[in-house]
């Protein structure tokens, strides 16, 4: 096995853990931050886990936090999931096209990328100065995954995508 | 038919396929267009994603499409910043032979 595939199957195990720890806070009485969170670092590394197959360098993939919503994306183009799910490739990149808002508020959700904004994980400051936590915010995008058919096929997808990494992608 | 003509018409396809499939993809550039062993793409679309730096995805062979294929999509400006120098390309990847696509290039 090479370096790469050392990553890839770093990432992709770390995603699925990932992925488990979301699926147990959805169930219990766990806080959405904490939901948002492990669905965040879900999404995240199962992106990086295609990504480090590719040419990028070790370096951008670890640094950027930008990856899941060029994946899903670029997933658009996989022959691999369009004979799997028996689409044709303009009706498997509209799906996946009308997906992209979602998967970007989750990315967004990424400290870094969050520019002081709501995120599971540090408090921020809102534009009327008042300091919010995100244990206590009430996070639209919970309600958006949950009862929206655009967000209950991309947590499918996501899930499939997990189950199904090395059938559909490798 | 050479191998070369043959990796040169699957890749002209697949982009006349992107072309087709997606509005705002403004250009694409096959990079080292000269290897003949896996085709790099460059998708410049205006619709996507900044991201900082040229996050490439591998595409396996496949019986319908007989070429690995490495897809990164960035926005016009980040191309820009490619050409300066200022975001690297993926590793491997140069700016020594590469093809430039537009629309009106590959579809009629």
């Amino acid at each position: 096995m090479t370096g790469r595939q050392n990553w890839q199957t770093a990432f992709l195990n770390q995603a699925r853990i990932d992925w488990d720890a979301y699926q147990k806070t959805r169930r219990g009485m766990w806080p959405e931050c904490h939901q948002l969170l492990f669905l965040q670092m879900a999404s995240e590394k199962l992106a990086k886990a295609l990504l480090v197959a590719g040419h990028s360098s070790l370096e951008a993939i670890t640094q950027s936090h930008a990856a899941f919503v060029k994946f899903m994306h670029i997933a658009s183009n996989n022959r691999k999931l369009q004979r799997a799910f028996s689409m044709r490739k303009s009706q498997q990149r509209a799906q996946f096209k009308s997906l992209l808002p979602l998967a970007y508020e989750i990315e967004l959700l990424a400290p870094a990328l969050a520019q002081r904004g709501p995120n599971p994980e540090y408090p921020w400051e809102d534009a009327a100065g008042n300091i919010l936590t995100p244990a206590n915010y009430p996070f639209p995008l919970v309600i958006r995954l949950r009862q929206t058919p655009q967000g209950l096929q991309l947590l499918k997808y996501i899930e499939i995508f997990l189950n199904r990494f090395e059938e559909l992608f490798l | 038919m050479s191998q070369n003509y043959n990796i040169f018409s699957a890749a002209e396809s697949l982009i006349q396929e992107h072309f087709e499939l997606e509005p705002n993809l403004e250009s694409v550039i096959w990079i080292n267009s000269d290897k003949t062993t896996e085709i790099r793409l460059l998708e410049i679309n205006s619709m996507t994603f900044p991201a900082g730096a040229v996050l490439s995805f591998y595409f396996p062979p496949d019986e319908e499409f007989p070429y690995p294929t490495i897809m990164a999509e960035i926005t016009p400006e980040e191309w820009q910043k490619v050409l300066r120098n200022e975001i690297p390309l993926p590793e491997g990847w140069t700016l020594e032979n590469f093809k430039v696509y537009s629309r009106e290039m590959v579809t009629v």
